[in-house]
């Protein structure tokens, strides 16, 4: 999981100042083809540099993603949600491995990745920083937190790195079943006791506003990433992120007589545009810098886990390993 | 064919699973390096899904729908034994628990699969692929952690010495026993029994760790007929919250 | 860092951490990282070998239990085989119309003979699927040797060499491990059909 917008910085004019003008026009040309990059070309110190980031803290959602949801594991109600739960957080933690995997081609090795996360030097998806109070929110996470990762998956996939792409294209295909999955606990809320559906629309309501920020600040107030865009690092602009999630699931929870808690929320019939009350970019920059309801559990939780591993990875490692960069 | 006898084994066996899959599903996130995240948590997947499987056969035979067998009854009328249900503590004796547990449950299936009662032979044929890789991994990393530094050597050993009574629970006698090995459903826990202690003595063999002699331990007994510790009950209530909101409603 | 006296989660898992037990140790130590491993795998009878990723792993036999689940747990598979990252040869990689086979020239035979196996990458940003094996002294040599054999028609952008007895391979007694793995169908879409529920619901709304 993942949300987009957030996570890059805005370009100085002079970060391509020291790149040789030949190898980056061979560079671009090679993306325009449509050929991947593989990590042993040549690449822009910028394309490196933004490339880890992305996909870094695109590993660290999903290792921190695996925390909300994994908040019910123990109490899935009956066997077939315990079963497929357990087996969703699990893919959640296998996508953390395999992005951190493509990370490590570009040079960063994966405790540099975690002692980053850990230290609070790492960013990772807000929403995962908020409670799932009760089972309703669980799933709306595995419904409609991943419907708005696979929506920025799927883009991603057709981006210029190979092995985030190859990363990419394993996770999409297991998202397809942690999305089912999520709409057919919400059909069983939404089609069940009052109670039932109570706490799906309670959830709904909690959810919306971060679910909103998910795909990150609007257009207007990001940084500019054109040349991010033409490197296909970037794949596509919060804005049209969002409105393409909301064109695919607005429907789909409205037909299962939910609310969607704003009111000003409609598709504007000539621009093919969403119309919503604008989120609220305050606390997505209170909560992406640390001062969300969970942020302070989610890493500590985190450190704890890796703390009291410790003694394993030490003993694993003797007498003594080598590291070499993965090859693809 | 005996009912009585063969619902307690299918009911004793079911109930380890789902304690043991319940236990290691806590894991999911917090395990020691990704790549055993993984792997421990579809061990856990496989254990609920072989306690489904029990349930199912009981269900066959008359018993409850497996949702409800699982979910709402209370830790007396649980058969697990006790070893399954202590808290998973640090990973040295989570995994010295899935080692033990697991090298008796591969040979138990084992047997299994000559049982006279058809639908638990055909299960335990169809499952050894799925218990010979919890065997594969328990070893490999006994293997591993017990003959590597000082601290990995000295916590799997306490953790050894501590669960062995408990394990060896594991083969609490049934009052049917000897309905079951004369109907030829299982051979029964004392040759089951027999069999895991010369294994795990191989295998402990092959690692710096020592195993005490099997006469200075006390087998902690109680589990197959209901006794349990004061941990089950809350996993219990834990494990059912969501359901018992409205159990006769579809989740 | 602050740190929790008591988490009070809504978690009960993470209510249960030994919280104290690890407050104040020393900070994670800076790169406990051991090595990689890469990743083979076989979906189905007759078809090849394609590398899918790698396990990070202390030892060849460890790399294998921890690519079993971390890289098999779904789709179908029937064999695995892993390798140290530092057992791959790895040619140079090419662009456009170059072939990986043009940069492959004799350095000439060296004894004794081995067996190595070869790898295409036929499309960037694809996966290496094996193609065969060679007999040869050396990696170079064993290129040299697929460039006569295994090359075939279509473009190549990079060629990987491992020697077989650097491999560890699944045996015939292990492929029992993926017999259950077309049935965990929780694990897969097709299981979740709401289909049914969700009309039924919406016949009951609109009575
Ligand atoms: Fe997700
Ligand atoms: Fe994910
Ligand atoms: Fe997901």
């Amino acid at each position: 999981m993942y949300g987009g917008g957030n996570t890059f910085e805005g370009i100085k004019p002079d970060a391509l100042a020291g790149e040789d003008p030949i190898k980056l026009a061979e560079f671009e040309a090679k993306i325009d083809r449509g050929e991947k990059i593989e990590p042993t070309d040549w690449m822009p110190q910028l394309y490196r540099k933004q490339l880890i980031r992305m996909i870094e803290q695109h590993g660290h959602s999903e290792i921190i993603g695996a925390l909300p949801e994994g908040t019910w594991i123990t109490r899935a109600p009956g066997f077939k949600r315990k079963m497929s739960l357990m087996a969703k957080v699990q893919d959640e933690v296998g996508h953390a491995q395999l992005l951190y995997s493509a990370a490590e081609t570009l040079g960063k090795s994966r405790e540099q990745m975690i002692d980053d996360l850990i230290n609070g030097k790492s960013k990772y998806s807000n929403i995962f920083n908020y409670p799932t109070f009760t089972w309703a929110d669980c799933c709306f996470i595995s419904w409609l937190v991943d419907a708005g990762a696979i929506v920025n998956q799927l883009a991603n996939a057709k981006g210029s790195y190979g092995p985030y792409c190859r990363a990419l294209d394993r996770i999409c295909a297991e998202e397809s079943f942690h999305l089912k999955y999520g709409h057919h606990c919400v059909i069983y809320l939404a089609a069940g006791t009052l109670k039932q559906r109570q706490m799906f629309q309670e959830a709904l309501n909690r959810w919306w506003p971060p679910m909103m920020h998910f795909f990150g600040p609007s257009d207007k107030i990001s940084v500019h990433t054109e040349v991010l865009m033409k490197w296909k690092v970037k794949m596509g602009s919060n804005d049209d992120m969002r409105n393409q999630f909301l064109d695919m699931y607005v429907p789909k929870i409205k037909e299962l007589g939910f609310t969607i808690p704003d009111p000003k929320l409609k598709k504007n019939t000539d621009t093919g545009r969403w119309e919503y009350t604008e989120p609220d970019w305050e606390e997505f920059k209170r909560v992406i810098n640390g001062d969300g309801p969970c942020n302070k559990e989610r890493l500590e939780v985190r450190r704890i886990a890796e703390e009291r591993g410790k003694w394993v990875r030490e003993a694993l490692r003797a007498p003594k390993a080598q590291y070499v960069t993965p090859l693809a | 064919m005996d009912q009585q006898a063969l619902k307690e084994l299918l009911y004793k066996m079911a109930d380890d699973q789902l304690i043991m899959g319940h236990r290691n599903s806590e894991w999911t996130g917090f395990g020691p390096l990704l790549e055993e995240d993984i792997a421990f948590s579809s061990m856990a997947q496989d254990k609920i899904g072989h306690s489904l499987a029990m349930y199912n056969m009981l269900q066959e035979l008359g018993e409850q729908d497996p949702d409800t067998v699982a979910f709402t009854r209370n830790a007396n009328q649980f058969h697990n034994c006790q070893l399954t249900e202590l808290p998973n503590g640090e990973y040295d004796f989570s995994l010295i628990r899935h080692f033990l547990f697991d090298t008796a449950e591969a040979i138990r299936f084992e047997m299994l699969t000559q049982s006279s009662y058809e639908p638990l032979a055909q299960v335990a044929a169809k499952i050894r692929g799925e218990l010979r890789y919890h065997t594969m991994h328990a070893q490999t990393w006994i293997k591993q952690l017990g003959s590597a530094t000082e601290e990995s050597i000295s916590r799997l050993q306490k953790s050894l010495e501590y669960a062995l009574p408990f394990s060896l629970g594991i083969f609490e006698r049934s009052p049917f026993e000897d309905k079951l090995i004369a109907d030829r459903i299982f051979e029964g826990e004392a040759a089951l029994e027999k069999k895991w202690k010369a294994k795990v003595e191989e295998l402990i063999g092959q690692t710096q760790l020592r195993l005490p002699s099997w006469e200075s331990l006390t087998p902690v007994v109680g589990g197959r007929e209901g006794k349990h510790t004061e941990h089950l009950q809350p996993l219990l209530d834990e494990m059912s919250e969501v359901f018992k909101i409205d159990p006769t409603a579809e989740w | 860092m602050t740190l929790f006296t008591s988490m009070n989660s809504l978690d009960p898992r993470v209510n249960r951490l030994p919280i104290d037990k690890v407050a104040n140790s020393s900070p994670k130590a800076a790169l406990d990282q051991f090595g990689t491993f890469e990743v083979f795998v076989q979906a189905k009878e007759g078809k090849p070998f394609q590398h899918e990723g790698i396990v990070h792993a202390p030892n060849i036999e460890m790399a294998y239990v921890l690519a079993k689940e971390t890289f098999t747990r779904r789709f179908t598979c029937i064999s695995i085989y892993v390798t140290d990252t530092r057992s791959v040869h790895v040619s140079a990689m090419t662009e456009g119309t170059n072939n990986a086979y043009e940069n492959i020239n004799d350095s000439g035979a060296s004894e004794p003979k081995t067996s190595y196996e070869i790898y295409h990458l036929l499309k960037r940003g694809k996966q290496h699927i094996h193609v065969g094996s060679v007999t040869a002294g050396s990696p170079d040599e064993a290129m040299w040797r697929a460039k006569a054999s295994l090359a075939g028609e279509k473009q190549v952008f990079n060629i990987w060499a491992i020697r077989t007895d650097d491999i560890r391979f699944t045996t015939t007694e292990d492929k029992d491990l993926w017999l259950t793995l077309p049935e965990k169908k929780f694990r897969d879409a097709s299981d979740y059909k709401g289909g049914d529920k969700l009309k039924a619901f919406l016949e009951s709304v609109n009575k």
